[in-house]
């Protein structure tokens, strides 16, 4: 990596994947709300953080769960009237990123402000990296997550050290 | 001559202290930092630049913006060579190589000038008169020759050493020109608290203000509001960059020049692409000085009145010394007044019979000579202007000159909203267009909305940033707008071509396109400004017509006896200056070119042999080197194999789609072709997808995981496309079905072990496993863990064989792929690539991607029984419609070679035997192998339904290789028909 300003490092990102159905879904929040022991957050682009993970709602309906490095998944028992979960522990490798001169290495990678409120510290986008779909997280002042998907990672860890330099 | 033997010795905004070396056609000459490569160039004495696009025509530099369209330079040698560069936008720097184009042996002595004495014949239509004879192909051969005439630069082929960057920028308020109203706008937005990004060419701010003498009085307001911008650290002030184009969505398309003077780049990019998405958008992107028509007006010498007046006072050359400033408005005579100023001899040809009393007292002081009611019907001159013809109220005149300064008015700049689909709305006040009406976030400020003056633009600029500004919520203190008078009057328009000469009088510089060929085209029928701009090729140069647009307008308008409205404008596209390809790509060449995939299987294949094949985004092992010396040997060696031991695939690259939810069968049944309501769970089925219109979309296999979970594959190439048709129907045909589609492509690796000794190697590698035919049978699903992960099997066959696809967590892709082959090795497991896969699978007669192809139904590829009475599904109605039941429709056969030591070839055309083989033929080979079970070529073809019948004789035509070969039409399905295979 050129820039001393910038790191970027690479893990394993298991994740769970939950979706309630239209029409239930209030229903569906207030179950997993208690079944997770958390509130979960409002609308899209937003997180909360719970123990050993976080909660992120990407989609109108769907949450994904996060989990910290090393931490145990949360026992999930959805009603199938109310929506469905899937695990994708292994789908995903999270981009670690940090350091004084990450905005300008981004501003060469996804199309996501920096400075918008919609990128602040704890919030989540969805967007795309040299076309390949990816989910931005900010996690500091000067830091941020990016979760890809594993087939591309070594291309899109490339891209982002030769944006680097 | 010395060198800048034009250069005045004191003014303009060059740096005398940085001298800059650069050559031009070879000619080492000396410019200051701060000049332009046609600044420096006129400073030298340097008058002839160019040479025109059709007749060769000597040509000098006419502007001193973007707008030129004479000009034009080949810049940088070898990799960096770049060609068609306006001389007037190229910021000088030390080492500077550029050369003129479109001429041989040289600028002087262009043995093509001669296509001036053809121009009689050379008239707009001329090629599509002349070329299309006598056969339909003769214009193939004359093409070339013509594209040799004809022309521009040439780019280098050498690989360019530079590095270009894309990025993306946001903005509350994006100010795209850095003139006076842009900079008011800038300040006033700023000021109001939101971020600005103010977006300027050049690599000065200040637009037509740097034609002001450098003491003045715009000057001091010019240093004073830069300063102001600069110290705010909201604002981006972006010199050297060009919007050369506006999107959807307030995406503006941005290029940025690396600063050339600086002379340690290290890492830095050439070019910058940036996507800047703005809230709103502030047009000042000021207004063209518009040319005048008359004989000869194309000569070395000729000048916009504007740019004489910005190489003037900007670089402190004074480009003539006996100078006739032709015009019709109050503009130009201040160039006049300048030029005069400088100790050039003036006189002004005003086309007005009454000229403003206090213009007249002012040339009066300056020495000015004043024509009234006077303009210039002729040039003189070579390759620099000599004398003009002039017409006044005492009849024609001649004088000499070396210099000759137009202005016909002005044309608002309204390129960038033109993209945006904003019709240009005329303005009769003005005598021009100015963009029609804005969205609620977009604004125009300054010359561009008609506002000429200097304090008119300032409070113009200051009312459009406040509004933008308001427009994104950021309503802070309002500043005092700054105020800027420097006493224009207003400009008069010139909204006519005047009479000229018996010499080409030009309209579109570039292009060649003259008053003739207006008329030519007029009298043949090509009234529209649209077909008189194809006709003529009007506009369609690299300046996109900047100067050439209103007095082609004008003179169509004249012909038609319409108003200049009624004629119409013509559509502006991006770009607004051209942009380089290489640009746009940015970092995205090479090994970026695009995304990769690899499979969690990858790094094995990289260090055990594999030659790897990019399958789409995919890379993927098409062979391994330790099967055979090439490909076709290790293909059969590999397939052989599969056949007679067991063999070993990495099929990780198949779309993986989780599929749940209380309907989810209900939704299986209506998007394939056939059911899978009724599907015992842990049993998998193969399905097939038609699109609306009942061509088949794809195929793959979906198994019941639990009542309502199901686990679908698609083909490789369509993962994508299946998983977006899939959250499409459930999006918008049927919301109220409660299922949720998830890709989980790359949670899983996937392996496939094929061949009669699979079942045993299951048993060595999994020995906890009950994997005997009653505990999983073809078709069927076995769940469990390895290493503490899921794992699954399905015993399916793409091959024909026994066969198992082994799914697990994908970190584990590369161990569990390393004990299979670890536990297989007593049985002769080997790997296999995708050439033995494509041949296992033609041999078994199994449609892929060649065959589903985008224009085959179920029908056509023998799958019709699939669905047999069903109805309900995607597709089901129009894959009945009458066209898809024709008997000469194609529909899939085997073929097989008939002739030993002779091979199918994929691509094929197949024609009846004794048939001449022209045209499409009766069909087409789609997929082959050579089969060892059948020891011959064997593939699978389309054939037109009434010439198919099995036992038939056709002939397969190459042409690419002038190959024709004999081969028997045959059942699809090669080897084991009734699948006994599948079970052995």
């Amino acid at each position: 990596m050129a820039s001393p300003d910038f790191s970027l490092s690479v893990a394993d990102c298991p994740l769970i994947q939950v979706e309630g159905w239209d029409g239930t879904l209030g229903q569906f929040e207030s179950s997993l709300s208690t079944s997770l022991g958390t509130k979960l957050p409002a609308s899209v682009g937003e997180t909360v953080r719970h123990k050993g993970f976080l909660v992120i709602r990407v989609a109108p309906r769907r949450l994904w769960l996060a989990l910290d490095d090393g931490a145990q998944a949360p026992s999930l028992a959805v009603d199938p009237d109310l929506g469905c979960s899937v695990s994708l522990d292994e789908g995903r490798v999270r981009f670690r990123m940090a350091g004084a001169d990450i905005a300008r290495v981004l501003s060469k990678c996804i199309a996501v402000d920096w400075r918008a409120s919609a990128a602040a510290p704890g919030r989540a986008v969805l967007t795309s990296l040299h076309h390949v779909p990816v989910l931005f997280l900010r996690t500091g002042e000067t830091a941020c997550e990016l979760m890809v998907p594993r087939s591309f990672s070594r291309s899109l860890s490339d891209w982002i050290a030769d944006a680097a330099k | 001559m010395s060198s800048n033997h034009k250069r005045l010795s004191m003014g303009g905004r060059i740096d005398r202290e940085q001298p800059v070396d650069f050559t031009f056609d070879g000619r080492k000459l000396a410019g200051y930092r701060g000049d332009t490569l046609a600044s420096a160039l006129l400073a030298n004495g340097v008058t002839l630049v160019g040479r025109s696009f059709k007749y060769h025509r000597p040509r000098g530099i006419f502007s001193a913006g973007p707008e030129e369209p004479n000009a034009l330079v080949t810049l940088g040698i070898a990799g960096r060579r770049e060609p068609n560069l306006p001389a007037t936008t190229l910021e000088l720097a030390d080492g500077m190589v550029a050369e003129s184009q479109n001429r041989w042996p040289s600028l002087a002595f262009d043995v093509q000038s001669a296509n001036g004495l053809l121009a009689p014949f050379l008239s707009a239509g001329f090629y599509y008169k002349t070329f299309m004879g006598p056969t339909r192909r003769a214009w193939m051969f004359y093409e070339h020759f013509i594209r040799k005439a004809a022309g521009l630069g040439r780019a280098g082929t050498d690989p360019d050493p530079d590095r270009y960057e894309v990025r993306h920028a946001f903005a509350d308020v994006a100010i795209i020109g850095g003139g006076p109203a842009g900079l008011s706008a800038a300040r006033a937005a700023a000021a109001a608290g939101a971020r600005v990004a103010l977006i300027e060419q050049d690599f000065l701010l200040g637009g037509q203000l740097l034609a002001e003498p450098s003491d003045s009085a715009a000057a001091a307001w010019l240093r004073q509001t830069e300063a102001e911008l600069e110290s705010s650290e909201t604002v981006a002030l972006m010199k050297r960059t060009t919007a050369f184009g506006i999107y959807d969505g307030n995406v503006i398309g941005l290029v940025e020049q690396r600063d050339p003077t600086n002379r340690q780049p290290v890492g830095e990019a050439r070019q910058t692409f940036t996507m800047l998405r703005a809230r709103s958008i502030v047009f000042a992107t000021g207004a063209i000085e518009r040319p005048m028509v008359f004989s000869n007006n194309d000569r070395p010498g000729v000048m916009l009145a504007s740019a004489a007046r910005t190489y003037l006072n900007r670089f402190a050359v004074l480009p003539g010394k006996k100078i006739i400033v032709a015009t019709s408005n109050d503009g130009a005579w201040r160039t006049a007044f300048d030029l005069a100023a400088a100790g050039a001899e003036v006189t002004v040809a005003d086309l007005r019979a009454s000229l403003p009393a206090a213009l007249v007292a002012e040339a009066a002081q300056f020495g000015v000579v004043v024509r009234a009611a006077t303009h210039i019907v002729d040039l003189r001159g070579g390759h620099a202007v000599r004398r003009a013809t002039l017409n006044g109220p005492d009849g024609q005149s001649e004088a000499a000159c070396d210099l000759v300064c137009v202005s016909g008015g002005w044309s608002p700049t309204v390129h960038l909203t033109s993209h945006l689909g904003i019709k240009p709305a005329y303005r009769d006040d003005i005598g021009g267009f100015v963009p029609g009406a804005f969205a609620a976030d977009r604004f125009g400020a300054g010359s561009m909305m008609g506002a000429y003056s200097t304090a008119g633009a300032i409070e113009d600029g200051h009312r459009a940033g406040t509004q933008a500004a308001s427009f994104c919520g950021k309503s802070g203190p309002a500043p005092t707008p700054s105020k800027l008078d420097l006493g224009e009057t207003a400009a008069a328009q010139l909204r006519e071509v005047l009479p000229a000469g018996r010499g080409k009088a030009f309209v579109d510089f570039q292009m060649d396109v003259t008053t003739g060929d207006i008329e030519l085209a007029h009298r043949e029928g090509y009234e529209s400004v649209e077909h008189l701009k194809r006709y003529t090729t009007l506009g369609m140069g690299t300046d996109q017509g900047k100067t050439s647009n209103f007095p082609a307008l004008a003179a169509m308008a004249t012909l038609r006896n319409a108003t200049i409205p009624e004629t119409g404008a013509t559509t502006f596209r991006p770009p607004y200056t051209p942009v380089a390809i290489g640009t746009l790509a940015g970092r995205a060449i090479g090994h970026h070119f695009k995304p990769i995939r690899r499979t969690p299987m990858h790094d094995w294949h990289m260090t055990n042999g594999a030659e790897m094949l990019e399958v789409g985004l995919w890379m993927r092992p098409y062979f391994y080197k330790q099967s055979g010396r090439d490909v076709n040997e290790a293909y059969v060696a590999e397939m052989r194999n599969a056949r007679q031991a067991a063999s070993l695939m990495d099929i990780s690259t198949l779309g993986k789609i989780d599929v749940q939810g209380p309907d989810a069968a209900i939704f299986l049944d209506r998007v394939y072709a056939n059911g899978f309501a009724k599907l015992p769970v842990g049993r998998a089925r193969y399905g097939v997808m038609l699109r609306d219109d009942g061509i088949v979309f794809d195929d793959g296999t979906t198994t019941r995981l639990a009542e309502n979970r199901f686990f679908m594959t698609t083909s490789t190439a369509k993962a994508a496309d299946v998983l977006s048709r899939l959250e499409f129907l459930l999006d918008t045909a049927w919301p109220d079905l409660r299922v949720a589609v998830t890709s989980v492509s790359d949670e899983w690796a996937a392996m496939s072990v094929a061949g009669p000794k699979s079942r045993a190697i299951l048993s060595a590698a999994f020995p906890a496993l009950d994997v005997s035919d009653a505990a999983l049978a073809h078709m069927g699903l076995l769940e469990s863990e390895w290493r503490g992960r899921a794992l699954r099997i399905l015993r399916l066959s793409y091959s024909g064989e026994r066969a198992y696809e082994i799914y697990v967590g994908a970190t584990a892709g590369e161990q569990l792929w390393s004990r299979l082959l670890e536990a297989g090795r007593p049985f002769d497991l080997k790997p296999y690539g995708v050439e033995a896969l494509g041949a296992l699978r033609v041999e078994k007669g199994h449609v892929a991607g060649p065959e589903i192809d985008g224009r085959t139904t179920l029908d056509d590829l023998g799958l019709g029984r699939m669905a047999g009475k069903r109805t309900g599904f995607v597709g089901d109605v129009l894959r009945r419609r009458p066209a898809f039941q024709a008997p000469d429709r194609q529909r899939l056969v085997g073929l097989e070679c008939i002739e030993e030591g002779k091979r199918l070839r994929g691509g094929a055309i197949l024609f009846l035997p004794g048939e001449k083989p022209y045209g499409h033929g009766r069909g087409r080979v789609t997929s082959v192998t050579f089969s060892p079970e059948r020891g011959r070529y064997v593939g699978l073809a389309l054939l037109a339904g009434d010439v198919a019948s099995e036992g038939s004789e056709i002939v397969a035509v190459y042409p690419m290789k002038t190959e024709t070969v004999r081969a028997r039409i045959v059942s699809p399905v090669f080897l084991d028909p009734q699948g006994e295979r599948l079970h052995g």
